[in-house]
Parts: C-alpha cells; sequence; structure tokens
C-alpha cells in the first residue's frame, strides 16, 4: 500500500513537470499581455488591460481574424473534400499505381515549408496571379491536403466496405448507403481532417509569409510585430486569437456530439 | 410439393473475371424450403456464385428465376433476398435495434412497428430484448452473428443466403450456432442457400449439398449420399482423412498397389477407406502388417498413423482398443470389403 502511494505521489509529480512545461510560456504570454511596457519583462511594475482596450479599438484586430479565418475555413472544405477522395484511392480501392501514389502523396509533408512557400509564389508569378488570401489558401492545401489524406485513410483502412453490400442488399438504394452507411461510418475520419486542417491552417506562418500577399493572417503579423514593433497589444491580440481558435474548436465539438453516435433517431 | 416452381432455378449460370471462370454453366432448382449448402475449397468460386445469387454482382451468362420470375438484371436492393456476410458487415456506428430495423427503415415502415418487430427478431435469434438499445460493437462473436442474422430477417427474405458466416467463430460456439441455424431453418420455413469450406458443417445443417470444384457443381445429394456415396476421390477427401488405395492390374491379378495386397471384386479404381474402417484387430478380409508412426489419443477414439508398403494410411480404433501397441511398432491391421466406397476419378 505504502509503495503504491509512491507512486502516485511521483505520477503527480511527473504530470505536473509536463504541465508546468506545457503551460508555463502560455501563461507568460498572457501575463505579458497585461503589461504597459515596450519590453517582455517580469515582474510588472503596473497591472493593466490597456492592451485589451487597445485591440478591441483597433480594427486591425478584426482584419487579423477574418484573414485567418476565410483562409482556414476554405482549407478545411476544400482540404476534406479533396482528402475523402485522395482517401479513397489511397485506402479503399486497389489500382496499378497505387503505392506509388501513396508515397507521392507524403512528398509535400517532408519539404520544408519556407521552401515550399517560395516555390509557390515563384510559380504563381510566373502564372501572373497576384498573392492575396486566396493563393494562401492554395498553398496551405499543397501541405494540408495530404495530412488530411492520411487521417481520413486511417477511418477508411478499418471500415468494412461489406457493410455497403450489406445496406445495398437490404434495400437501400446508392445514396441511401452513402447517407446511411458510409458518411456515418467515415464521419469521425473526416471531422479529425476538418480539425486538423483548421488548425495547421491558422496557425501555420511559413507558407503565409510568402503568399498571402497584402492579405495579413494573424500569425504572420504577430511575428513581424514581435521581431520589429513590439507592444502589450501582440501578446494580446495572441491571446485573443487563442481564444477564438479555441472556441471554434469547441464550436466543432459541439456539432459532432450532436450529429454523432449515441443519436438513436 | 413436387410441382411448385423452385424456390431459385439457376439455368447456365456462368461469372467470367478476364480470362478465369469462376462459376461457369451451373443449373440447378433450389427447392421451396430447402436447406441447401454449397461445399467448397477457397477458390472454387463458391463465393463468386452466391454472390450472382444474391445480385451483388451480375452474371456473365444464364438465368436466374425466383419462384418462375426471371430475376437475372435486378440488382441485390431489389431482390427479395438477404445475405449474412462472412464478415457479417455489421452496421458498427449503430445500435443493435437499428441494425436489425436497417431493412424496414429503407421499406420506410413506421419507427414503432419496426422496433416491435426487431424485438421479436431477437426473441427469435435468442437474444435478450435489452440488447436493443446497445451498439453492435459492445456484442461479442456470438451475439454478432446473431445480430447479423436477424438483421438480415428483418428485410423477411423469401431466401436468405450465408457466406461462410461461422468461418472465424471457435469451435464450440460454431457446434452451438449450427445447431441454432437448423432449429432456425425449420421454424421459420424459409429458403436456405448456405456457402461453407467446411463439408462437416454442411453435414449437420443441410437437406442438400453441392461439392464445389473450380466453378462447377461435382455431385449434389443428401448429406447421407455424399457420405456414403461420394462420386470420386476429390468429394470423398473432402470429408475429412480417408485413405485411398489405387487399385491395378498386376500379372492378370487385380491389387491394391500400396499394399500389394490382392483386391478381388475390386467395383472401382479406387478404393475410398474411412480411418474408422481400418481395424487393429486382424479380423477383417483384408490384412496387412504397418509400421505405426504416430499415435493419437482423441477422447472417444486412438487414431494410428501408419506406414505399410509404399502407403500411408490412418487408422481410428474405438479407445481400448490397440493400448498395447506403441509408437515403433508393427502390427496387423484390416478391413472389410463392405467398408470401402469405390471411384473411379
Amino acid at each position: 500500500m505504502k509503495a503504491q502511494g509512491n507512486t502516485v505521489w511521483l505520477k503527480a509529480v511527473w504530470i505536473g513537470t509536463i504541465l508546468t512545461a506545457l503551460y508555463l510560456p502560455i501563461v507568460s504570454v498572457v501575463l505579458a499581455s497585461l503589461a504597459n511596457t515596450r519590453y517582455m519583462r517580469f515582474p510588472h511594475k503596473t497591472w493593466t488591460l490597456d492592451a485589451y482596450r487597445a485591440a478591441a479599438a483597433d480594427y486591425t484586430t478584426v482584419t487579423l481574424h477574418v484573414i485567418s479565418l476565410q483562409i482556414a475555413v476554405s482549407v478545411v472544405v476544400l482540404s476534406v473534400l479533396l482528402g475523402t477522395i485522395g482517401a479513397m484511392a489511397y485506402a479503399r480501392y486497389d489500382w496499378r499505381g497505387r503505392s506509388l501514389f501513396q508515397k507521392i502523396l507524403i512528398l509535400p509533408i517532408f519539404f520544408p515549408q519556407p521552401v515550399l512557400g517560395l516555390a509557390l509564389l515563384l510559380s504563381m508569378s510566373a502564372l501572373g496571379i497576384a498573392p492575396s488570401w486566396k493563393t494562401a489558401v492554395v498553398a496551405h492545401a499543397v501541405w494540408i491536403v495530404p495530412i488530411v489524406t492520411l487521417v481520413i485513410s486511417i477511418r477508411m483502412f478499418g471500415y468494412d466496405v461489406a457493410q455497403e453490400e450489406a445496406a445495398f442488399d437490404l434495400g437501400a438504394s446508392r445514396w441511401q448507403v452513402a447517407r446511411e452507411v458510409t458518411l456515418p461510418a467515415l464521419w469521425p475520419g473526416l471531422f479529425s481532417g476538418a480539425l486538423f486542417a483548421f488548425l495547421l491552417s491558422w496557425s501555420n506562418l511559413p507558407l503565409s509569409v510568402y503568399t498571402s500577399g497584402a492579405d495579413t493572417p494573424l500569425p504572420l503579423w504577430l511575428f513581424s510585430r514581435t521581431a520589429t514593433n513590439y507592444s502589450p497589444l501582440v501578446p494580446a491580440i495572441a491571446v485573443i486569437g487563442t481564444f477564438v481558435s479555441g472556441l471554434i474548436v469547441l464550436a466543432l465539438l459541439g456539432i459532432r456530439r450532436a450529429l454523432f453516435w449515441p443519436s438513436a433517431k | 410439393m413436387a410441382h411448385s416452381p423452385a424456390a431459385l432455378s439457376l439455368t447456365g449460370l456462368t461469372k467470367r473475371f478476364g480470362k478465369t471462370t469462376a462459376v461457369n454453366d451451373i443449373s440447378i432448382d433450389i427447392r421451396e424450403g430447402e436447406f441447401f449448402t454449397i461445399v467448397g475449397p477457397s477458390g472454387s468460386g463458391k463465393s463468386s456464385l452466391v454472390r450472382l445469387l444474391a445480385g451483388l454482382d451480375a452474371p456473365s451468362a444464364g438465368r436466374l428465376t425466383l419462384r418462375g420470375q426471371d430475376i437475372t438484371e435486378t440488382p441485390a436492393n431489389r431482390r427479395p433476398t438477404a445475405m449474412v456476410f462472412q464478415s457479417l458487415a455489421l452496421f458498427d456506428h449503430r445500435t443493435v435495434g437499428q441494425n436489425i430495423e436497417f431493412a424496414m427503415k429503407m421499406k420506410g415502415v413506421a419507427p414503432e412497428a419496426r422496433r416491435a418487430r426487431a424485438l421479436e427478431l431477437l426473441r427469435l435469434v435468442r437474444l435478450p430484448e435489452d440488447y436493443y438499445p446497445r451498439p453492435v460493437t459492445q456484442c461479442s462473436g456470438g451475439e454478432r452473428q446473431r445480430v447479423a442474422l436477424a438483421r438480415a430477417l428483418g428485410s423477411d427474405p423469401e431466401i436468405l443466403f450465408f457466406d461462410e458466416p461461422l468461418s472465424a467463430i471457435d469451435y464450440r460456439l460454431r457446434k452451438t450456432l449450427e445447431v441454432e441455424l437448423k432449429e432456425l431453418h425449420q421454424r421459420t420455413g424459409k429458403t436456405f442457400i448456405y456457402i461453407t469450406h467446411s463439408l462437416e458443417e454442411a453435414m449437420v445443417m443441410s437437406d442438400r449439398i453441392a461439392i464445389m470444384r473450380a466453378g462447377q457443381f461435382e455431385q449434389i445429394g443428401t448429406p447421407e449420399e455424399i457420405y456414403r456415396r461420394p462420386m470420386n476421390r476429390f468429394v470423398a477427401s473432402f470429408m475429412g482423412e480417408v485413405n485411398i488405395l489405387t487399385v491395378q492390374q498386376q500379372g492378370g491379378a487385380t491389387v491394391f498397389a500400396d499394399l500389394e495386397l490382392p483386391a478381388p471384386d475390386a467395383k472401382g479404381t479406387f478404393a475410398v477407406l474411412r480411418p474408422e474402417a481400418l481395424s487393429c484387430d486382424a479380423e477383417g478380409t483384408f490384412c496387412f502388417d504397418a509400421h505405426i508412426v504416430q499415435k493419437l489419443m482423441l477422447g472417444s477414439r486412438t487414431q494410428f498413423h501408419l506406414r505399410a508398403g509404399t502407403a500411408t494410411l490412418i487408422a481410428e480404433v474405438a479407445a481400448g482398443h490397440g493400448t498395447t501397441l506403441r509408437i515403433g511398432d508393427t502390427a496387423r491391421f484390416s478391413f472389410d470389403p463392405t467398408d470401402i466406397v469405390w471411384v473411379n476419378s
């Protein structure tokens, strides 16, 4: 019993250490946002919410979030759509060249993102396309679609296709099979894919730097303002951005709970 | 009865995949209410055949009629048949009740009526009613079998197909389910068409058995006929371990070639002998000396692996016999002509 008590104590210390390591930087950002100094310095002489007031009053705050959101939502839609089709080719059907496809698909993930971003910028200017948030969507998709394809493939591999035949055999039309069997079975994979796509796009810097043009997404603004023109506004907007993305993820989880098992309809 | 149209009638049914012919020109009438089993090794085309019958694949040639009505071109979702799949193919994201009600839901049956019927089917397949709201993922192997069966019955099919549903089940549970399936067949009175690679399984349940090889039926008959009068070595050896002795002409006499034993009154080219036909008491008509290579206790019987002449044989004697025989001994074994099944190919 005593030995067990000791292990419990050790476990608590271990978990506590890890959580501290994970959350200390985040906490310090929150603390930094409550200062009024031009430098990150602890402890503060004055604690103030001025930075948040400034952020709320500044139209930039909204613009940054809207641009990031536009990009992220477009990337989610695009990558879930392409990822599902890709996952079918990846995991469901056996065809000539499948193993080659499986390897080629992974390649963009390993490509260093800054180089990928530059390459995409060069390609786009060669094609005469002006960079904007739309080109950033394409750039994000190049990197995120393969990841989402893999995420959905995992679900696809564990899915017994005979379920569709069984449904068809039991009188379902092709459309009913898709709605009643295929989609619900793949739904957790699609959801995880969407979540990945959103978070990866929302926080992406190296691809946006090159490809977003005049439209500035949140991470890009945070990066440039930290480097050149720091003020507590930077951590304040970072905190706000974290809350916004957190709320979106929570909303997605809520949607999943509402739609998914065990809703006996 | 004899004049009622066949439940299912196959005429020259053929399925080709590229150059291979999986199902080769099969014609047969399956009777109303019959438990008909198709037995064959893997690659014999039995699964391809049942997919044609269920409407999951279209035949390359031939016709299929259900109670006199041509259904060759009818897809699976509009055929009054249902299949229990090898993987069971239960809808994992649904409850037991939702699985069973699926076909009724597709037909637009009202929820209350669906539920009542589902509970009825749960009783029929011997599952407690409180399984109704459970996720199928929480069911054990045997329970999943029952759910799959109830789901197929939920479409109220004229014919039920089974594609090796018991192949992944452990021995004891399989034996129980075989008997239950047979009882269910008797209670529902529906036509069952069952696919398996185990003749033993087929024997227990079937009214008639078809032995399939290379896309064709080798022999069709009652379990008794298949067991007593196999048409050839393939069918005979399907029953499990059997001894096959070749008969040859040597110097004007007929002999069991491998045993160098005279074989008067040979009625075929090959003598099929079940292991239990060999006795270690040397009282039979044909006696031979054999070297005991292996001795295995099987519970109610003892099995000997023998080498005699150039032949390798298996003998099974009732427990209590041959107790003094040991591995390495040479002993006298025998068999009677009445126990021989003669085949020509």
